[in-house]
């Protein structure tokens, strides 16, 4: 080790690693939703579809709370962040989770998104709250996991969180159906095998790309 | 380059020629006007037309002709009329047809002076008879072709059932329920590989299915009346993967030399061919054999590069089919892979008497562990942990992903990356095996040694390849409520750990040694100890007693223990020594002395109540199943008034 070199800051070694595109950091996606009443024929196709069909289809039950950091001067746009912890494995950390705006490209055969995740421990609220954001919504994900080479394919519920410890309610009577691989930079043929993967799914449930910005103008109630 | 020409270009002429004049001039019809245009155009429309577009051009062209030929007779007669007027008229007239219409419906409406009735439609004759024969005709059509290919399939079934052969596609449907097969332009091939379920090895395991000859199916049927048919497929391995392959595991005692090593090491016999060589195969068999070669093929390919990467203390060594490890000093681990292709050629004359004594030694235990070490690898090379919370990253372990938050350094990084090789693993199991049959060789070499307490050795029934635990009583026939010396010893890979009742914990090495030093040590403990509770249950007491006594010549094991007792009424006293090479020595004594006489220094006869010199007691002579139980006695004998 040469004695005189300055050691390397995290900074440093962290702008190395994206600029060597070793860091996953852009998200593929594709997501759609199946009523309950057919998810269990879908849940039956995937399991054949995807990777180790011995081992049963893994299920997740995930607590996600969105803070929110705006500018209190109102000049930049307020920045969204995700926590979300895993309910049913208590000892995983929590992850961190900043998603940036999804790539309008119209010819992409899925969504892209710069996606950053980090692993940290339970002081990751009051270190949020010191920084300034806010709570902005929580909710539960309860479903199942399947996984092909790199796609992860989730189909999930989604609840809204009980005031009291009473049955955590369903927002809707459907499930939600996503594929996502999270890349680095410069991987853009997985978008292809991701779309040909939906087409197998094609006619129990269709997968899609969405538009987050006509979504956004909709009123919320 | 000559004189340019002038060209002028010039528009060809739109209008018609009216009139030429006598001097040349030429009169255009003058281009119609806008309102002309139009006129034109509004004669043109038919108000009597259908839709029908086809109609409407022919009409068109037809009604265009007649009105152009009426426009030239009129201006004959009408010039002065008004271009509209036929549009006019036609409007008129469809407005007149309109209200009549309209004033009929509502005369017919008010139902007083006119009303309609419905006329029923002209019934069509209907032909039944005439349908019926149409249908039949046609059924019988197609009857007769279903009919037809019915006596083809019929022909080709009644000539198999005949001739008994077996059928290609049911066989073919057999084979695909196991195996798993692809069509490739003309041929089928399959794989018989393992790597969908994890492999990472390059060979392939590609085979070819083809239809058996019929003459050969006839052949075997012949020769073999009364066994299964023969199957109507025929299956093609790749040469290398053809006969029968094992790993032999061998653990043997160090060779001093190394040739002799390997030729009389059972790599090179190998054993056991696939019944019914010469004969035709079921294509089952033949796979299942070329996939255990190829799995064979890899877990040797596996082993052999992580002996040449491995740095050990004595260094691996690799020789054609043979991997030599060194588990412990003196003991060698051969592995082997033993491939007879069906050819033979591979047994040198010197081996085939060492054969057949190698052959009970190889280790079926230790060669099942290696699969299931190789199929542990394939497992986690498919099976991989899913994130918790689910939108993590896939891939990273439980560790890797706590790694972050509990801020693990680069040393542990390191350390998480590593993982034991698969020749490591094996080597740490054939030590613990070593291990484990040197310390059952030691303990019942013990047991069977001393009688006087006696040594019961229970081993776990639960254990790990890498750690058995035993546990160890030492109690005297008669006397195990009395007293019992229990120590446990939990055998490693390379040590052995020791915890006795006093909670002393010694760490031992490979020695056997040690052991047996530790068993010994521990026997004469519980002698010693025994001999205290027995004196406690007599009513002796105990003046004191030394576990490690610093008189006497220096112990060459342990150290001499020594108590001494007191009888209830206090005249008698035992002294016991107890040396683990020496065996155990009782003196007694008594008070009053009985060889007390009054000399000139001492002249009080109350001297005598000192107590007398100790006296040695011959065990061997004394009466009693065990030590103990001669002790006892003597206590017993010892404590009566005299």
């Amino acid at each position: 080790m040469a004695a005189n070199a300055p050691p390397m800051t995290a900074t440093d070694s962290l702008s190395q690693a994206v600029k060597a595109n070793i860091i996953h950091n852009q998200e593929y996606l594709l997501q759609g939703s199946v009523l309950d009443s057919a998810v269990e024929v879908l849940l039956h196709r995937l399991r054949g579809l995807c990777d180790n069909v011995d081992a049963g289809p893994e299920t997740f039950d995930d607590q996600e709370v969105c803070f929110i950091l705006r500018d209190p001067n109102q000049q930049a746009l307020p920045s969204m962040l995700r926590v979300r912890k895993a309910l049913d494995a208590r000892d995983m950390p929590y992850q961190l989770r900043y998603i940036g705006q999804a790539d309008g490209e119209k010819n992409r055969p899925t969504v892209l998104r710069s996606v950053l995740d980090i692993a940290c421990s339970g002081m990751l609220f009051e270190f949020l709250n010191e920084l300034g954001c806010r709570i902005e919504y929580e909710y539960s994900v309860k479903g199942y996991m399947f996984r092909k080479g790199r796609m992860k394919i989730t189909v999930a519920k989604v609840f809204k969180i009980p005031q009291s410890s009473m049955a955590p309610e369903p927002i809707s009577q459907s499930y939600l159906v996503e594929l996502s691989v999270l890349a680095p930079t410069g991987q853009d043929a997985i978008g292809e095998d991701m779309r040909a993967f939906a087409d197998q799914l094609r006619p129990l449930v269709q997968l899609d790309k969405i538009d987050y910005k006509r979504l956004s103008h909709m009123a919320v109630t | 380059m000559a004189n340019s020409v002038n060209i002028s270009v010039e528009a060809p002429i739109e209008n018609q020629i009216q009139e030429i004049t006598y001097d040349g001039q030429e009169i255009y019809q003058a281009p119609l006007s806008m309102s002309e245009n139009l006129a034109r155009l509004a004669q043109k429309i038919d108000f009597t037309k259908s839709d029908d577009e086809f109609c409407n051009i022919k009409k068109e062209g037809e009604s265009s002709l007649d009105i152009k030929s009426e426009d030239d007779k009129e201006p004959g007669y009408q010039s002065s009329l008004w271009p509209w007027d036929s549009v006019r008229n036609k409007l008129r007239n469809a407005l007149t047809e309109v209200c009549v219409l309209a004033d009929v419906l509502s005369i017919a409406k008010e139902k007083r002076y006119m009303v309609l009735d419905p006329i029923q439609a002209d019934q069509v004759e209907s032909r039944p008879m005439v349908q019926v024969y149409g249908r039949k005709k046609a059924l019988s059509a197609a009857g007769a072709v279903l009919l037809n290919g019915v006596e083809r399939l019929r022909a080709s079934e009644t000539m198999r059932m005949t001739r008994n052969m077996p059928d290609f596609h049911i066989d073919l449907l057999r084979l695909r329920q196991n195996w798993r097969l692809k069509k490739v332009s003309n041929t089928i091939v399959g794989d018989l590989s393992y790597r969908t379920a994890g492999s990472k090895f390059s060979q392939t395991g590609v085979f070819e299915v083809t239809k058996a000859p019929e003459e050969q199916i006839a052949q075997a049927m012949s020769m073999n009346a009364t066994g299964p048919a023969p199957s109507a497929l025929r299956v093609t391995v790749p040469p290398e993967l053809q006969g029968v392959a094992f790993i032999s595991v061998l653990c043997q005692k160090e060779q001093e030399d190394v040739v002799t090593a390997t030729l009389s090491s059972s790599a090179l016999n190998c054993p056991g061919t696939l019944p019914g060589e010469g004969a035709e195969l079921h294509w089952q068999q033949k796979l299942e054999a070329a996939q255990n070669v190829l799995f064979c093929k890899e877990l040797f390919a596996r082993l052999a590069a992580e002996a040449v990467q491995l740095d050990a203390s004595i260094p691996h060594m690799v020789v054609g089919n043979q991997i030599m490890a060194t588990v412990l000093p003196g003991i060698q681990l051969l592995i082997g892979l033993c491939h007879n292709n069906g050819q033979n050629n591979n047994n040198p004359e010197g081996v085939k008497s060492e054969g057949s004594g190698n052959k009970s030694e190889h280790d079926h235990v230790l060669e099942h562990s290696l699969h299931q070490l190789l199929r542990a690898v394939h497992h986690s090379n498919t099976h991989h942990p899913f994130p918790h919370p689910a939108s993590g990253p896939l891939g990273p372990s439980k560790r890797r992903s706590l790694a972050g938050p509990m801020a693990s350094d680069r040393y542990e990084l390191l350390e998480m990356s590593k993982e034991q090789s698969l020749l490591e693993q094996i080597i740490q199991q054939a030590q613990h095996f070593f291990m484990r049959r040197r310390s059952e060789y030691v303990l019942d070499t013990i047991a069977k040694e001393v009688k006087d307490p006696l040594i019961v050795s229970h081993w776990n029934a639960l254990n790990s390849p890498t750690q058995s635990c035993v546990k160890i009583n030492i109690m005297a026939y008669g006397y195990d409520a009395v007293c019992r010396t229990s120590l446990v010893v939990h055998v490693g890979e390379k040590t052995l750990k020791c915890i006795c009742r006093d909670g002393k914990v010694r760490h031992l090495s490979y020695e056997l040694q040690e052991l047996r030093d530790l068993i010994y040590c521990q026997i004469y403990q519980h002698q010693m100890t025994a001999v205290q509770a027995v004196g406690r249950c007599m009513g002796w007491q105990l003046l004191a007693s030394s576990s490690h006594l610093g008189s006497g010549p220096v112990e060459p094991l342990g150290n001499a223990s020594s108590c001494l007792l007191a009888s209830p009424n206090g005249d008698r006293m035992i002294a016991i020594r107890c040396e683990p090479s020496v065996g155990i020595q009782v003196f007694i004594a008594q008070s009053p002395r009985k060889d007390f006489f009054v000399s000139e220094l001492v002249q009080d006869k109350k001297w005598e109540n000192l107590g007398g010199a100790f006296k040695e007691v011959k065990l061997e002579k004394m009466e009693g199943k065990n030590f103990l139980n001669k002790m006892e006695l003597l206590m017993a004998c010892l404590s009566s008034p005299l």
